[in-house]
């Protein structure tokens, strides 16, 4: 019996030390380009990934980005969904070698990964329901709100660094559903998501975003002590100078919130 | 000769001796009741003779040929075995009815499977199929059961159960026909019919050993009677002899239980 | 309800696609749990002691831990701690690792249901066919089996209908199965964003495939009940 326990012991030690264990001791970009694959990591979540109506194909600023980057490495470029809370287990356990999905740079995740430089810009915005938004205008008028927050996400980060009430919830999606519920009385979301999910035309006609708290910048995920990141940001540079970032960003309306590369 | 030669049959369970230095010899046509009390070795001799029990010691011989010798091991394998209880039938107490099959099946599935190993059984499927079928149909009739070869076990009552169950044992042609308490299980107006037929493989000169606790059926079905007592044969003779006039002060007691009742 | 109306083909062409991968993994588990099953369970009766013990070990750690963290450690485990992703990228890598979790455990269920039906069959039975000159094999298949069948089909009606819903904690290794296809409305997919009722309409392909299977289960119930 106590050699069993010594065993789960062990095991669970390795699994959990694993994380920080990948050694940079063989190049990433090489074992990429054998197996001829860049495996990106994503959501579903327009305008950065995601599938137009009746099409299997994914696109997105991202996306399109991704594919380029791709071309440039010489391989073939494969999506796959993959659920957000696993992304870095997914990259560590290489079932993906990127995660490049609007992904915010907080401490947890430039400490988990080898990040690339920031290329897009991003808020932190409040959503309440339309007929209540007067109110809600300034920082100081939110002390009272109790705000449904994705656990874990950079909206949790501000509202708990603000000292307000807050209840984590699954997604961004549902701390929407709990405004639009009346469960929560705001939310704290991604300005970009914010842009997609909420307002005339979507399934949240009756909220608007209001205050924005904090900006934050994006920037694609590679594992630990990878050479890919490096890679990246040249690549970055390279399509900032030509104008076909730019220009990609405009597809999908993006580019006022391109950061500059150099 | 005799078809069965019994010799110093030993067995225990659990260090508890069950079977003490059992022999005894059964001539062609004979038919052998064993009684004696509950827990005296009866069904476990049969088991034995079976091979649903493994002897500790003993020899089993049937017309010459040695089936078992606890002295030569290679007597005791799996493979042999199978063939060598084809010598032996036997009638359980709680019948033992394949309960997914009709009373026809049931008299049929051990001799078709058996069939499949005959060298010509891929040309002569047909034929040995029907052959059997006509065999266990006419046993079914002897048993007097041509009405019911269609019904399943539970659409029977306990008595044509037992009935099916001996046409069963029948069909391979053992050697020697067992029964193991035959009418124990069943309710009283039942057991007629059960020994009826019994009666009947008597009179046809067919080799049986029968444990019983019926005595005047066992007195005149019988063409010999074994007494065992705690794991002995205490007395054996013809029935008029063991009945009548009991050499054993154990034997006379025994009787007395049923004489009395 | 109007907006509802319109969104309904392409919710209902996602959740299609969805169900398809929830019935896919449906069906690869029956088919390999079952006969696995039964291996396993004669495994755990084995008279070679080594082996039933072993038997019994893989039984109690897979029915005593969670589907949910075999899933995980299963898929993750080999990339994170052998450094060899053997289950390679993509959806199939994804289905084949969640097939292969399901398969383990929903062998280990069965085989205790196994278990507890061949050790019910009598003995007398056995026996009866032992001393009609049968073999063990042939005792098993043209005894045993249908008795045993018969036995258990009640308790296996259940697990398999647990089955069907449990598909769904595939996806925790992002296996695009049915409920990850309505909740990817909640978030936004192909233009329709905030949207819950996908997510709950995914129950009704749930109902609707677990009665069509409690129709045919108990029907073979009823198949088996002419003898007793």
């Amino acid at each position: 019996m106590k050699k069993l326990i010594a065993m789960l012991l062990t095991s669970t030690m390795v699994l959990s030390m694993s994380a920080t264990a990948f050694a940079a001791d063989e190049s990433d970009a090489a074992y990429v380009k054998e197996k001829g694959t860049l495996v990106v990591g994503i959501t579903d979540f327009a305008p950065m990934d995601y599938k137009e109506e009746g099409s299997d194909e994914w696109v997105g600023f991202d996306a399109d980005m991704a594919k380029a980057f791709a071309e440039s490495l010489g391989v073939e470029v494969e999506f796959v969904e993959i659920d957000w809370d696993n992304k870095i287990m997914e990259l560590d356990g290489k079932t993906i070698d990127c995660v490049w999905n609007g992904m915010t740079l907080t401490d947890e995740v430039t400490s988990a990964m080898e990040c690339s430089n920031a290329y897009c810009k991003n808020a932190q915005v409040v959503v309440v329901p339309e007929d209540v938004a007067d109110q809600y205008q300034d920082t100081d008028s939110l002390k009272d709100l109790i705000f449904a927050v994705e656990a874990g996400s950079a909206g949790e980060a501000e509202v708990t660094a603000l000292e307000l009430e807050c209840t984590p919830v699954k997604a961004q999606a549902d701390a929407l559903m709990e405004v639009s519920a009346g469960t929560s009385d705001a939310a704290v979301i991604d300005l970009l998501m914010a842009a997609a999910m909420i307002g005339e035309g979507t399934g949240y006609e009756n909220l608007t975003h209001t205050v924005e708290l904090n900006s934050e910048e994006y920037g694609v995920g590679f594992r630990k002590g990878s050479d890919l990141a490096e890679a990246l940001n040249e690549f970055f540079a390279a399509s900032y100078e030509d104008g076909s970032m730019t220009e990609c960003a405009e597809k999908y309306g993006v580019q006022d919130a391109i950061v500059e590369q150099k | 000769m005799a078809i069965l030669e019994v010799e110093h049959i030993c067995k225990s369970f659990n260090h508890t001796e069950i079977l003490k230095d059992i022999s005894f010899s059964l001539e062609k046509g004979q038919v052998l009741s064993i009684i004696g009390s509950s827990g005296s070795g009866k069904t476990t001799l049969l088991r034995c003779l079976n091979f649903l029990e493994h002897p500790d010691r003993g020899v089993i011989r049937v017309n010459g040929e040695t089936l078992l010798d606890t002295e030569n091991p290679s007597t005791w394998q799996e493979s042999s075995i199978r063939k060598k209880r084809l010598h032996f039938g036997l009638v359980f107490q709680s019948f033992n009815l394949f309960p997914q099959y009709t009373a026809l099946e049931n008299v049929m599935l051990a001799k078709e499977l058996l069939a499949k190993e005959q060298p010509d059984y891929k040309k002569r499927k047909k034929e040995i199929h029907e052959e059997i079928r006509v065999h266990a149909q006419e046993l079914l009739r002897q048993m007097g059961l041509e009405n019911r070869m269609g019904n399943y076990p539970h659409q029977l009552s306990g008595g044509q159960c037992q009935r099916v169950a001996i046409a069963r044992a029948l069909a391979l042609q053992p050697d020697i026909l067992c029964f193991d308490e035959p009418t124990s299980a069943l309710d009283p107006e039942l057991t007629g019919e059960v020994l009826k037929v019994i009666r009947e493989l008597a009179d046809k000169n067919t080799t049986m050993i029968i444990v019983t606790h019926e005595m005047s059926f066992a007195r005149d079905v019988a063409s010999e009677v074994i007494f065992m007592d705690d794991g002995y044969i205490l007395e054996q003779g013809d029935p008029h002899q063991v009945f009548e006039h009991p050499k054993e002060e154990r034997t006379r007691q025994f009787l007395s239980h049923f004489t009395q009742g | 309800m109007e907006q509802i109306m319109e969104q309904m083909p392409i919710v209902l062409h996602s959740l299609n696609i969805g169900f398809l991968q929830t019935l896919k993994l449906f069906f690869v588990t029956l088919l390999g749990a079952l006969p696995l099953g039964l291996l396993i369970s004669f495994g755990s009766m084995s008279r070679f002691r080594p082996l039933g013990i072993f038997s019994k070990l893989v039984v109690g750690i897979v029915r005593g831990t969670p589907l949910m963290i075999q899933l995980l450690i299963i898929f993750y485990f080999p990339g994170l701690v052998l450094h060899n992703p053997i289950w390679g990228s993509g959806e199939a890598g994804r289905f084949t690792a969640a097939s292969v979790s399901f398969i383990l455990n929903y062998a280990c269920y069965f085989s205790e249901i196994y278990r507890g039906g061949i050790q019910s069959v009598p003995i007398g039975q056995e026996e009866a066919g032992l001393v009609l000159g049968m073999t063990k094999t042939q005792i098993f298949f043209r005894v045993k089996l249908l008795q045993m069948i018969k036995r258990i089909v009640p308790p296996m009606s259940n697990e398999i209908i647990t089955l069907v819903k449990d598909t769904s904690l595939a996806r925790i290794i992002a296996l695009q199965e049915i409920i990850w296809a309505g909740q990817a409305f909640m978030k936004g997919s192909q233009g329709i964003s905030g949207q819950i009722w996908p997510l709950f309409f995914t129950a009704v392909y749930y109902l609707i495939f677990n009665g069509i299977l409690t129709v045919l289960l108990s029907r073979l119930e009823k198949k088996l009940d002419y003898f007793r």
